[in-house]
């Protein structure tokens, strides 16, 4: 739907078409179509420029704890000094008794930029650890999470939303059921729930083992919890298109089942699925921050950026930046790819409201 | 038993035994933020309208059931048994006095029979006379409602054993015989345990009224006989506490407590309870000081700033039962490796003292242990001398706050000096059960002890005695069993007395288990803080060993 809004814009109208191209009008894909207007909206681009920033930086943890600051995400400092313009620093200031005074202690040294040879350039925490380090790494293990979750989430979703809207009757019930269930608890609760009771011991069941400390396992936790907040959509839509009548016509050419579903209704729920493929990811890194947070997502000492506000939150008083810092990551992020999410929506449908609301 | 410091909760049960009445051996002190100076111990009777606490949730408001620091610091003053404390800082506060009974008791020549007589017209706040039957009443109470206590009275006669009272609960105590006209009261043991009369000083121990429903009786106050009495109690908001009409002094060696009513708010979150202090909206926050708010307090506000280090030991627990660290120069290699002062300063704010004994500071059979120096290359030198480099190791430790920080640095310094660490973090509510779980198999942990009364054996018999390992419920997660310990620790609960020889071998103890064996990696004393409002007057302040901050003999400006 277009809108007075600066970050919308209008549909193509075939006259408009028509002119872009000289007067003469071809046929265009709907994937052609929909880039026409995703490069047009400039918002959205610069969105996903910074999202693939975001992600190349982060991809970069490796060389840059290697060769720039020197130190691994999980290497604690505690005790010792560091060089800043010729002058040795505690990395974690020193407190205790002394002579019978006590002096308060444990202030980790902040954001040292590059006055340090590229060491606690964003500071470090109470460990001596090395935030800018973490924080690449933390942003690494987030992505991960939030994109392999989103993948994971969406293909289960698709293919339960195929089944159940194709299908109807009592596959539909049953599905439909499962969805309820999952759909009955609070979605953070039941997060937190399964991440707490995976967390320790991991998941050995069904020939499937995974560690405690796995990423795998916020993987799955957020995937199971929001696999029904994406199907309940797509099948919504499925069941509206199996009613169609190019449905109909491939059933009358004796297409089979799953050819109708993969080469027919497929194609159709692209657009959405792609829509929702962006947003999920933005949610995803969302939810596994505040697992992390809340110690039933990503396992300590791995970082993620909600395990970085987790420690920092002891110290917002006298070392902010830790808190502050991965925040403003985990805003970029997000935000970056809810822009790009909504101007993607735009091109691929824009008549579609598609949103993830819970 | 004990209390533990990060969930003050209780630990597995554990039955100390010792032979006789032994003298009081303080832990620790308070400090000035400023000084060592303690100050005070008495407010020369002064009286003041009311004063207002802060804390975070006790556990109970009935004397058989409290078990943390957040009731008894408050319901010492409210429920007494035959014996108490003597409420003045530094190591006197440890010594034993008559409360309830006249005199102390007489002990038999075999230590296994105590025989006291209450005082004269003792009254109960409801105004009912104390009979000397209340008393057996109170602990087969404790029994009747699974006590966290009654593994302290596993020793009394007729309690253990099949058929006994601990697992009948039906008819009566034999060892306890009451006379109510004659206000005797005779405990028969099974066999002596030095430390009778500091159990019978415990919480556990304190006389309620003969009837008193052998249920929680937390919100529905049970009449005591100490200066105050419990209002009122709603859970997660508060409790007051107010002058016991019927005290009239009943208990002269009680203090008859400064204010007359006390008003707490249940604040759980540290950062909360501090504010209501700085505003002066309550005048004293029991609550730890946020590390994050210690500087502010220390600059702010040192004059109301009090530093406490009580008896407490963390500690590092290793499983000397199975790889790596069944091997000694493993063991050692950790004691090596970790930085004492790097932790206590980084991580805890410097709020604690570096320790390698095990027992705490304070103690008359304290002797300091100075035998490793932080060295990382001499600890990855002793792990692959012992054959065991590269080998994983589960580190478990509770999930949130300081104690999960110290647990992740353990796991660092494992990293550093050649194993492969696993961390596995645990809720608070379910980390010592867990690791006291040899099913856990856990092999390098976070732990932490604070006395329940200042006795060796609340340290080595409870903690470090190979014999008293059990599956379950393990106060021993490190499964420390050196035969030669066991047996000095079995012949030390026989001695009577704590003279300069006995002292002595506790600390031959200590040494032989942290330094021959080097059984645990013991790091830190904790220090505590006490916070109070400009409305509290300072030289009053007094440091009570087991007590803490002595609100009794408090005084306001």
């Amino acid at each position: 739907m277009a809108t007075d809004s600066a970050t919308d814009f209008t549909l193509d109208s075939a006259a408009a078409l028509a002119a872009d191209e000289h007067g003469a009008i071809e046929g265009r894909s709907p994937w052609l179509l929909a880039w026409r207007r995703l490069r047009r909206n400039y918002v959205a681009l610069a969105a996903l420029a910074l999202f693939i920033v975001i992600v190349v930086t982060c991809a970069l943890a490796g060389p840059y704890a290697k060769h720039v600051a020197k130190t691994g995400p999980n290497v604690g400092h505690l005790g010792e000094t560091f060089t800043r313009d010729g002058q040795q620093v505690q990395v974690v200031s020193k407190g205790g008794f002394v002579n019978g005074k006590f002096i308060a202690g444990g202030i980790p040294v902040g954001p040292q930029l590059w006055h340090a040879g590229g060491r606690y350039v964003f500071g470090a925490d109470q460990q001596g650890r090395d935030v800018a380090v973490r924080l690449l790494y933390g942003g690494l293990n987030s992505l991960k999470i939030g994109i392999g979750s989103a993948i994971v989430c969406m293909v289960f979703a698709l293919v339960l939303a195929l089944l159940s809207g194709y299908y109807g009757g009592w596959v539909d019930w049953v599905i439909s059921r499962v969805f309820d269930l999952i759909w009955a608890f609070p979605v953070l609760l039941l997060a937190i729930a399964l991440g707490t009771a995976l967390a320790i011991n991991g998941f050995h069941h069904f020939g499937i083992n995974i560690e405690g400390g796995s990423l795998w396992i916020p993987v799955i936790v957020i995937s199971f919890v929001l696999i029904p907040y994406v199907a309940r959509p797509l099948r919504g839509q499925i069941l509206s298109l199996r009613e169609k009548e190019f449905i109909e016509a491939a059933q009358a050419q004796g297409a089979s089942p799953l050819r109708v579903m993969f080469a027919e209704l497929l194609p159709n729920v692209a657009s959405s699925f792609l829509v929702f493929f962006a947003l999920m990811i933005a949610n995803n890194i969302l939810t596994e921050s505040g697992l992390s947070f809340l110690g039933a997502g990503v396992q300590p000492p791995n970082p993620s950026w909600g395990t970085l506000i987790d420690d920092g939150s002891d110290r917002l008083v006298t070392a902010p930046w830790l808190t502050i810092i991965p925040g403003i990551a985990i805003v970029l992020t997000v935000l970056s790819l809810n822009i790009f999410g909504d101007g993607l929506r735009d091109a691929l449908d824009p008549r579609a409201k598609v949103r993830i609301e819970r | 038993m004990t209390k533990r410091s990060t969930i003050r909760s209780v630990g597995a049960l554990a039955l100390v035994s010792a032979l006789a009445f032994l003298a009081g051996c303080g832990g620790g002190g308070g400090d000035k933020s400023s000084s060592d100076n303690t100050g005070g111990s008495s407010n020369g009777g002064k009286t003041y309208p009311v004063l207002r606490i802060v804390l975070d949730s006790p556990d109970y408001m009935d004397p058989q059931l409290y078990y943390t620091v957040e009731a008894y610091q408050w319901m010492s003053y409210v429920w007494t048994g035959l014996v108490g404390y003597t409420h003045k800082s530094g190591p006197e506060g440890g010594q034993l006095q008559p409360y309830l009974a006249e005199a102390m008791p007489k002990i038999s020549a075999d230590g296994k029979d105590y025989k006291f007589t209450l005082r004269q017209n003792l009254k109960y706040s409801n105004g009912k006379p104390v009979k000397a039957s209340d008393f057996k009443y109170s602990i087969e109470r404790a029994f009747k409602m699974d006590s966290p206590g009654v593994g302290f009275f596993g020793e009394i006669k007729g309690v253990g054993g099949s058929g006994g009272f601990a697992e009948t609960k039906k008819g009566h105590i034999s060892g306890i015989i009451t006379n109510d006209s004659k206000r005797t009261i005779e405990i028969q043991l099974d066999q002596p345990r030095g430390d009778f009369l500091y159990i019978l000083a415990l919480e556990f121990a304190h006389i309620v009224p003969t009837g008193t429903p052998a249920s929680d009786q937390s919100t529905h106050p049970i009449p005591s006989t100490g200066p105050y009495m419990l209002k009122s109690y709603t859970p997660n908001r508060g409790f007051e506490l107010v002058r016991n009409p019927n005290f009239n002094g009943q208990i002269p060696t009680i203090p008859k407590g400064a204010p007359d009513r006390l008003v707490a708010s249940i604040v759980s979150d540290p950062v909360a309870s501090y504010q209501r202090v700085v505003q002066n909206k309550a005048d004293f926050d029991f609550n730890q000081v946020p590390n994050d708010r210690l500087p502010e307090a220390q600059n702010k506000f040192g004059d109301q700033l009090r530093i406490y280090t009580n008896a407490n030991t963390y500690y590092f627990a290793l499983n000397n039962k199975i790889p790596p660290f069944n091997n000694i120069d493993a063991r050692r290699a950790v004691n090596y490796g970790i930085d004492r002062e790097a932790i206590i300063s980084g991580i805890y704010g410097g709020l604690g003292r570096p320790t390698q004994n095990f027992l705490p500071p304070g103690y008359l059979q304290y002797k300091k242990i100075n035998a490793y120096t932080f060295d990382l290359a001499k600890a990855k030198q002793l792990v692959q001398k012992s054959g065991t480099a590269g080998q994983s190791v589960d580190v478990y430790g509770p999930n949130s706050g300081l104690s999960k920080q110290v647990t992740e640095y353990l796991a660092g310094q494992l990293q550093k000096i050649g194993y492969k660490p696993k961390l596995r973090l645990l809720g608070d509510q379910v980390y010592f059960q867990t690791i006291g779980n040899q099913a856990t198999k856990a092999q390098a942990m976070f732990t932490d002890w604070y006395q329940d009364y200042p006795h060796p054996l609340d340290w080595f018999d409870v903690l470090l005695n190979g014999n008293r390992i059990t599956q379950t419920h393990n106060n021993n997660p490190g499964n420390v069993d050196v035969p030669a310990v066991n047996k000095e620790i079995e012949a030390l609960k026989k001695e009577p007395n704590l003279n300069a020889d006995i002292n002595n071998r506790w600390a031959k103890v200590d040494h032989d288990l942290m330094v021959t064996h080097s059984t645990t990696v013991p790091y830190m004393n904790i220090s505590g803080t006490n916070f109070f409002s400009s409305e509290m007057d300072m030289s009053c302040y007094s440091f009570h060993v087991v007590v803490y901050w002595d609100w009794g003999v408090s005084c306001k400006k």
